[in-house]
């Protein structure tokens, strides 16, 4: 197993003093996709955004393609690991659906022409062609869950971490997400998904992790 | 422990800043951050986790005073280069000045943090001060660790969109920052229309009159407290003229 995110001992506590994990070590692979289940307020976000770097481990640590987050900056991160919010009008950034595809891309300098050809095929696969031009924070809850999946997989990640992807989702929009995740595998994409649809599970799932008081069966 | 009603403190405040915008001696700049300091005490101000919360703003405004001292041209000069003087006395006074109005405002804004939000909006209501302004403040008081959280986040997810902050040019840097702000100016808007939505549905200005369930009372020593401040500030002003 080729193991991309390596989690040793970690605990971690919230600034009010809750300690939601303790000594808990996991590995998760490139060829796997991992399902993270457990009850509300079990710690499923909060350890994606440990795996993100957005948190720090009160102690132990966490490496990701052998280099610890500790180290890593959060861009360095993100260029190698795509993670779609819990919330997703939370990384919702430009003034129209085509410009928030793109914007990352022609930033980092990469070809306008390749971009925008990418842009639009991400358009055909989440089925938001009719409103490319709209503002994002207008769309419809679903419309901007796919828009976030999409613009985190504009990016071509190595790894995939998605918190509640088929929330707000019509079961057409699922159907085509669940395509997608399946193109992914196929690609060799490994995956960390906190779902609590049960069917989605069922279709995707490698590993199921039940988080429960900071521990895992 | 001393309970200051909110509406002294808001006094106190008033007196401390208008007093250290019309004055521009240093000494009696020091004198009035002095009294603040003291005044703040008396309030129960926690001094030590002020100076830590407020570290990167003590750090840039010690870097306006210099740039500020290195800028001023008018005075003797202090220290000079060639032909360019890069200290003067005036400017290091100027700078000086900067920097005790700005403490000055901080304990002041320090002492207003001593009361809830909830407590200084009963003050201006009983102040006669109209329900919707009240109101609006403590909304606006209330945004304000929001839009810190919103901000924070938005700066995380955009680096995490791959974009390393640290390596971007400052003129690249503008560009994200229009990126973080414009999300954020949107979703203000919508959020006001939103709560607007929200109050009014739930009965908000229904009725012409308002009750209160906390309702505040000046006590002897805050009589007391606001004569001492008063009096001394017109004191001061007599004693040493308003320039």
């Amino acid at each position: 197993m080729n193991t991309i995110i390596d989690i040793n001992n970690v605990s971690y506590e919230y600034p009010g003093g809750r300690r939601v994990f303790e000594n808990l070590t996991l590995e998760l692979n490139k060829e796997e996709t991992t399902f993270l289940t457990g009850k509300n307020g079990c710690g499923k976000t909060t350890l994606a955004k440990l795996i993100m770097g957005i948190l720090k481990p009160t102690f132990g640590e966490i490496k990701l393609f052998g280099h610890s987050t500790r180290e890593m900056s959060l861009g360095s991160i993100g260029e190698r690991v795509g993670y779609v919010f819990q919330h997703p009008e939370r990384q919702l950034f430009a003034a129209s659906v085509m410009e928030e595809l793109t914007f990352p891309l022609l930033f980092r300098g990469y070809d306008k022409d390749e971009v925008i050809n990418k842009a639009e095929k991400m358009l055909d696969i989440f089925d938001l062609q009719k409103v490319k031009n709209s503002y994002p924070y207008f769309l419809s809850y679903g419309e901007k869950r796919c828009l976030a999946i999409a613009s985190v997989l504009m990016l071509n990640p190595e790894y995939l971490i998605l918190d509640e992807p088929t929330a707000s989702l019509d079961i057409e929009r699922i159907g085509v997400l669940s395509q997608v995740l399946e193109d992914l595998k196929n690609k060799n994409i490994g995956m960390l998904i906190i779902s609590h649809n049960k069917d989605f599970i069922e279709r995707h799932k490698d590993r199921i992790i039940n988080l429960e008081g900071g521990y895992y069966d | 422990m001393i309970n200051i009603d909110p509406r002294t403190k808001l006094i106190q405040v008033l007196i401390l800043s208008t007093l250290a915008l019309i004055y521009n001696e240093i000494s009696i700049l020091l004198i009035i951050l002095f009294t603040a300091i003291i005044i703040g005490f008396i309030n129960n101000v926690n001094f030590i986790s002020i100076i830590s919360r407020l570290k990167k703003l003590l750090k840039i405004i010690f870097m306006i005073a210099l740039i500020q001292s290195l800028l001023t041209n008018m005075g003797n000069p202090l220290l000079k280069i060639g032909k360019l003087m890069v200290f003067t006395d005036y400017g290091i006074i100027k700078a000086l000045e900067f920097i005790l109005r700005m403490g000055i405002i901080i304990v002041s804004a320090a002492i207003i943090t001593t009361s809830s939000s909830r407590e200084i909006i009963q003050g201006l209501i009983q102040w006669k001060c109209p329900y919707e302004i009240a109101f609006m403040v403590s909304v606006a008081i209330r945004f304000l660790p929001i839009f810190k959280e919103e901000m924070t986040d938005m700066i995380t997810a955009i680096q995490l969109r791959g974009i390393d902050l640290k390596k971007v040019k400052f003129d690249k840097k503008l560009q994200v920052y229009k990126y973080i702000l414009t999300p954020i100016t949107v979703n203000s808007v919508m959020k006001a229309k939103e709560l607007a939505a929200a109050m009014e549905m739930r009965g908000f200005r229904a009725y012409p009159k308002r009750t209160s369930y906390m309702v505040l009372k000046m006590q002897t020593f805050d009589y007391i407290l606001l004569g001492l401040n008063i009096g001394a500030a017109i004191l001061f002003i007599i004693l040493r003229g308003v320039l």
